[in-house]
C-alpha cells in the first residue's frame, strides 16, 4: 500500500469525479455518478469538490486542473478508458487518497494504475471498488447507491465484491444494526484487506471486523495481520469461490483462519448475525448456556440447536434455584428455565439477575416468545437491562417468527442485545461469542 | 547440533544436490536433511555392492530393510525395489541382486547407486506428515494417517508453518480418524507427543528452507505412547534455488 488508509475514511475535503454526460448502463453511468454526489453532498459536512468531464452538472468543474491541489480523497466513477487518460492530472492534483469505482480494467491498465500509486504516494482502493467507502461518523457516504447510509455501530465491513457489499448494507440497514466503516476492495492494485485491517483495530468504534473475499492476496500477510487483530477484536470472514475446485487450497484457508484465530461463516446472513452478537456482548468464557424462556417449545430447539454447536446446557446452582423458586414455587427449573406465559419483565429481569450471577453459568440464551404468551415487546427491554449489568458474560435472545422479531427488535430501540429470528442464528452467535472466548484465552497466555 | 549448525548441515545437503541437477532428493538424503533437523528417522545407509551390504548390515543388525536407490526411481515399490524384514546375511544375498534386476527391468536406463541398508522397524501405527510451499500462504504443513484414509477420505488437516505445539496438537486432533491414534479396541494410545514434535520441526524446516517446495513424510512410524515416533520413508522436491 502506498500511502495512509486513515484518508480514506477520515477526510477532510473530497473530490468526486465523473461525466454526466453520454449514456451506457455501467457503473461509470452518469446515473450513478449523480447519485454518488447527492448522497455526498447530503452526509458529507466538509469540503466537496465536483469534477464533470462532460460540464453538465450545475455547480461542477469541468476541468480536473482546476481542482486545488492536496485534497484528502478523490472519488473517480469514469470508465478505464477516462481513468486511464485523467490518471496523470489526477495524480498531479496531489490527492492524498483516490477510490476507483469502475471495473473492467486490464492487466496493463492495472498495473499503470499501481504504478502510479506507488510512485506518488497515494492510497489507491480499486479499481472495481464498485461500492465505495462509508463512516458513518464522518457522514462519509462515498457510494453509488442511495438510501444504504448505515447507523453508527461497532461492525466494520470489508468486501472484495461490492454488489455482496451493499446487500450487507442493506441487511445491517433492514436489522438495525449498526456500522462503524465500510469499505470495498475490488482489484485490489494498491490498498488489499490486510492493509485496511491494521486501520481498523486501531479504529475506536470498530468492535469486530467482517471480511468478505472471493480472491485470497497475499495471503501470508493477510493472516499474520488478522493474528494481530484478534489480540483485540474479532474477526470474521466468508469466503466465496468455494466451489471453483481449488478444493485444497480452501482447505488451507480454512485451517489457517483457525489457526490464526478469526472466526469462518458461509453466509452474509451468518456473518452479519454473529458480528452483531460479537459487537456488542463480552466473549463467552465457557462452554454452559442457561436458556431462559416464557414458553417451552422454542427452548427444545435451542437446546438441540446448542447441543449441535458444541456447546452445553448450564445446570443452575442450588443457591439460584433456591432464591428462584422462593420467589416464583410455579417455575420449572431443568434444562431450561421455564418462567411461564405470564412472565413479563420483572420476572425476567430478577431470574436473569439470578442466573447471570450463578458461577455455573458462563452465558444466557433468553426465549422472548410474543404468541400464546402474556409478553409484550416492550417487556424484553428487562433482558436488556440484565444484559447490560451483566459482569462479563454474554446474553443473547431470540423471538421465533418473522414479525414478533421485528417488534422485539424495534421496542428495544438501542439494541444493547442481538435479537435472532431462529434458534439456530441465536446459538450460532453464542457459538462465535464462544470461539473468540477461546480465542483470547490462547493470545493471552 | 544447534539451530545454526543444523541450518548449515541442511544447506550443504541441498547445495549437493543442486550441484548434481537434480531437483528431487533420494530417499537417504532426505532423511539425511531430516536427521541433521534433529527429526527421528530410522538408520539408513546406502551402499553400492553386495560386500559392502554385508558389512554394513551386521553393524545395522538384522532384520533390516532393503531399498533401491536410484535418483531415477522415485516410487520403489512401484518398482518392485523394496524388501522388508530380511533377517539373515543368507536373505540379503539372494535379495540384492533381485532388487537390482527388478530395477534393470523397470526402468533400463536408470542411474543406480545401489541400495540404502535401513533398520527394520516392527509395525506401528503410521501417519503421513508432508509441507508445500503455497504461492500466497507460503510453508503449509499437512497431516493424515495412511493409506485410505488419505487416499480415500481425504482425512488431511493443515496448518500454515511455522506452528506452535498446541497447533501441531489440534491438527492432530481434528482429523476424522484421530480416534486410531488415542486407541481402539483396547489399543494402547499412539506417541502423540512425539508426532506434535516432529510435525513442529517438519513445519520449521519447511519455514527455514522455502526451496523445499515439497515434503513427504509417508509413512511416519508412531509407536505406542512413550516411545516416540520414526520417520520410515521420505522424499523432497527442490523449487528453484533463490
Amino acid at each position: 500500500m502506498s500511502g495512509e488508509v486513515k484518508t480514506i475514511f477520515e477526510p477532510k475535503s473530497v473530490v468526486l469525479v465523473g461525466a454526466s454526460g453520454g449514456g451506457g448502463e455501467g457503473i461509470a453511468s452518469p446515473a450513478f455518478f449523480r447519485s454518488l454526489v447527492h448522497n455526498m453532498l447530503r452526509f458529507f459536512k466538509d469540503k466537496i469538490h465536483i469534477v464533470d468531464l462532460s460540464g453538465k452538472l450545475e455547480g461542477a468543474i469541468k476541468n480536473l486542473n482546476l481542482v486545488p491541489k492536496g485534497r484528502d480523497l478523490a472519488v473517480v466513477v469514469l470508465p478505464p478508458k477516462l481513468v486511464m487518460k485523467n490518471w496523470r492530472k489526477l495524480l498531479d492534483r496531489k490527492v492524498k487518497a483516490i477510490v476507483l469505482v469502475a471495473g473492467g480494467f486490464d492487466q496493463q491498465q492495472r498495473e499503470e494504475l499501481a504504478r502510479g500509486a506507488a510512485k506518488r504516494k497515494v492510497c489507491v482502493i480499486g479499481p472495481n471498488a464498485t461500492a465505495g467507502a462509508i463512516n458513518p461518523a464522518k457522514g462519509l457516504y462515498a457510494t453509488l447507491e442511495r438510501g444504504l447510509m448505515p447507523s453508527r455501530g461497532g461492525i466494520a465491513v470489508i468486501s472484495q465484491d461490492g454488489a455482496v457489499g451493499t446487500a450487507m448494507l442493506d441487511w445491517a440497514r433492514f436489522h438495525g444494526v449498526g456500522v462503524s466503516k465500510f469499505a470495498s476492495t475490488g482489484d485490489g492494485i494498491d490498498v488489499t484487506e490486510a492493509d485496511l485491517l491494521g486501520y481498523l483495530t486501531r479504529d475506536k468504534e470498530t468492535k469486530v471486523i467482517c471480511i468478505y473475499l472471493e480472491s485470497i492476496r497475499d495471503g501470508r500477510r493477510f493472516l499474520e495481520s488478522i493474528r494481530e487483530v484478534v489480540k483485540k477484536k474479532p474477526v470474521v470472514v466468508l469466503k466465496g469461490g468455494t466451489a471453483r475446485g481449488e478444493g485444497e487450497r480452501d482447505k488451507i484457508f480454512a485451517a489457517s483462519l483457525r489457526q490464526v484465530g478469526a472466526l469462518q461463516v458461509g453466509d452474509v446472513e451468518e456473518l452479519l448475525g454473529v458480528a452483531d452478537a460479537l459487537a456488542n456482548q463480552p466473549p463467552l468464557q465457557g462452554d454452559r448456556v442457561a436458556v431462559v424462556a416464557n414458553v417451552g417449545g422454542p427452548a427444545v430447539l435451542v437446546a438441540d440447536a446448542i447441543s449441535r454447536e458444541g456447546l452445553a446446557l448450564a445446570r443452575l446452582s442450588d443457591k439460584v434455584v433456591k432464591k428462584i423458586t422462593e420467589k416464583y414455587p410455579d417455575i420449572n427449573i431443568a434444562d431450561w428455565v421455564e418462567l411461564g406465559i405470564g412472565a413479563k419483565g420483572d420476572r425476567y429481569k430478577f431470574i436473569l439477575e439470578q442466573v447471570l450471577s450463578d458461577p455455573s453459568v458462563d452465558g444466557v440464551l433468553a426465549v422472548n416468545e410474543l404468541k400464546l404468551s402474556f409478553l409484550e415487546p416492550e417487556d424484553v427491554q428487562a433482558v436488556a437491562e440484565a444484559a447490560k449489568k451483566s459482569k462479563g458474560k454474554p446474553v443473547v435472545s431470540v423471538t421465533m417468527g418473522g414479525e414478533d422479531c421485528t417488534l422485539v427488535r424495534e421496542a428495544l430501540g438501542g439494541r444493547d442485545i442481538p435479537v435472532y429470528d431462529s434458534p439456530q442464528k441465536a446459538v450460532r452467535a453464542l457459538g462465535a461469542l464462544r470461539s473468540y472466548g477461546k480465542t483470547r484465552a490462547r493470545v493471552e497466555k | 547440533m544447534g539451530l545454526i549448525a543444523a541450518k548449515k548441515k541442511v544447506a550443504e545437503i541441498l547445495n549437493s544436490i543442486r550441484k548434481d541437477g537434480r531437483r528431487e532428493l533420494m530417499e537417504f538424503e532426505s532423511k539425511r536433511v531430516l536427521a541433521a533437523w534433529g527429526v527421528p528417522v530410522n538408520r539408513t545407509e546406502l551402499v553400492r555392492d553386495l560386500s559392502e551390504a554385508v558389512k554394513v548390515a551386521r553393524e545395522v543388525h538384522y532384520p533390516i530393510v532393503l531399498k533401491i536407490a536410484s535418483p531415477d526411481i522415485l516410487h520403489k515399490s512401484e518398482a518392485k525395489g523394496i524388501k522388508v524384514g530380511l533377517s539373515s546375511e543368507l536373505e540379503l544375498r539372494q535379495s540384492f541382486g533381485e532388487l537390482i534386476d527388478n530395477a534393470r527391468a523397470y526402468k533400463p536406463d536408470a542411474k543406480l547407486l545401489g541400495v540404502t541398508i535401513q533398520e527394520y522397524i516392527p509395525p506401528a501405527r503410521e501417519v503421513i506428515v508432508g509441507t508445500l510451499q503455497d504461492p500466497s500462504f507460503e510453508a503449509t504443513v499437512m497431516f493424515g494417517l495412511g493409506g485410505v484414509w488419505v487416499e480415500v477420505l481425504e482425512d488431511i488437516s493443515f496448518r500454515l508453518a511455522p506452528l506452535s505445539a498446541e497447533d501441531a496438537r489440534e491438527m492432530i486432533q481434528e482429523i476424522k480418524g484421530y480416534p486410531v491414534l488415542t486407541g481402539i479396541r483396547g489399543a494402547p494410545q499412539a506417541d502423540v507427543n512425539a508426532l506434535v514434535d516432529i510435525i513442529q520441526k517438519v513445519g520449521q524446516l519447511a519455514h527455514e528452507f522455502p526451496e523445499i517446495t515439497e515434503m513427504d513424510l509417508n509413512p511416519v512410524f508412531a509407536f505406542d505412547d512413550g516411545k516416540g515416533a520414526v520417520v520410515a520413508d521420505a522424499r523432497m522436491v527442490l523449487g528453484e534455488s533463490k
